[in-house]
């Protein structure tokens, strides 16, 4: 369904109203989509849709995932954290994860941004040149 | 030339016609009143003949040879307008032979032309269908090339995931993560 500019515009101001110093609170966002559930007004179904696309947006934007084929000792995991924090100064959600499917090395995506070391990346660029 | 003798003879004829016309009227007799009877008799018929018979054949005769006369000049005049009939006919016959020659001429000229037009379209289609089946060829031969390298590609990548999985020790992998983190670090 087309979001018009007006549900967009609302939604934009809902997502402004929930943050705290630059970062989203989740309490701010919890209480003011209740509090929209409750009043009801006009288009709140798609300005609650357009709302909750802009909060995954921000998370996703804030949220760093590191995946890696072995599992990272403790020391390197601080070091992947510090590195990260001082690339991205707003405060990252990190999250490591094993993937045995990446074969080797490490993949890192915080929101579109991509840092891909691992075999399985080389092998599918290696594919797509044949 | 005509001598005594000749004379001589035709005294003697009129002479025997003179003395035949004595005996025979000696003979019958001469009667005034018998004379003008038969003289008023034959005028009568002979006014009778004349008007009645000899006129209306005489007539009829004229009519029939003026007829014959017409009839003869109709005959001059019909020959004649045969003889320009069959000069036209002749004049006509040629024409129809000249024409017929000229449309058989540019019948077949046409004919010759259509037939160069339609060999040479025929020979266009030939090579549009000859280009066209080349094309496909390059084309089905580029995308067998493309299947192909990318099917040999797969077996590349499949295989060396399945090689390197089984080879690659705690080094290695501390190496490679080591890579990313130093991309990040950058």
């Amino acid at each position: 369904m087309k979001t018009s500019k007006q549900t967009r515009r609302e939604a934009k101001q809902l997502f402004v109203n929930c943050l705290v110093d630059g970062k989203l609170d989740e309490d701010r966002v919890r209480h003011t989509v209740r509090s929209v559930i409750e009043r009801r007004p006009r288009r709140y179904i798609s300005v609650l849709g357009q709302f909750q696309r802009l909060v995954k947006l921000d998370i996703s934007r804030r949220t760093a995932r590191v995946e890696s084929a072995e599992p990272l000792t403790p020391k390197f995991r601080d070091s992947v954290r510090q590195n990260l924090e001082n690339l991205y100064p707003t405060s990252l959600i990190i999250e490591f994860h094993e993937n045995a499917g990446l074969i080797g090395g490490m993949r890192i995506q915080v929101g579109s941004d991509v840092y891909d070391g691992t075999i399985r990346h080389r092998l599918t660029h290696l594919e797509q040149q044949f | 030339m005509i001598d005594l003798s000749h004379y001589a003879l035709l005294g003697n004829i009129a002479a025997n016609l003179a003395e035949s016309a004595r005996e025979t009227a000696t003979t019958f007799g001469f009667h005034w009143s018998h004379f003008f009877a038969q003289i008023i008799s034959f005028s009568i018929v002979a006014y009778l003949l004349h008007s009645r018979a000899y006129k209306p054949i005489l007539k009829v005769l004229e009519e029939r040879r003026q007829r014959i006369a017409e009839s003869l000049t109709n005959v001059d005049r019909i020959k004649a307008e045969l003889a320009e009939t069959e000069n036209a006919r002749t004049n006509i016959l040629s024409k129809a032979n000249a024409q017929g020659n000229e449309m058989i001429a540019e019948a077949r000229a046409a004919a010759a032309k259509v037939l160069e037009n339609e060999t040479q379209k025929a020979v266009s289609s030939a090579e549009q269908i000859i280009a066209k089946a080349r094309e496909a060829a390059e084309a089905d031969r580029d995308r067998m090339m493309l299947d192909l390298r990318r099917e040999i590609g797969q077996l590349v990548a499949q295989t060396t995931a399945k090689v390197a999985g089984k080879s690659l020790s705690k080094a290695d992998h501390q190496r490679l993560v080591e890579e990313t983190n130093q991309q990040v670090a950058r």
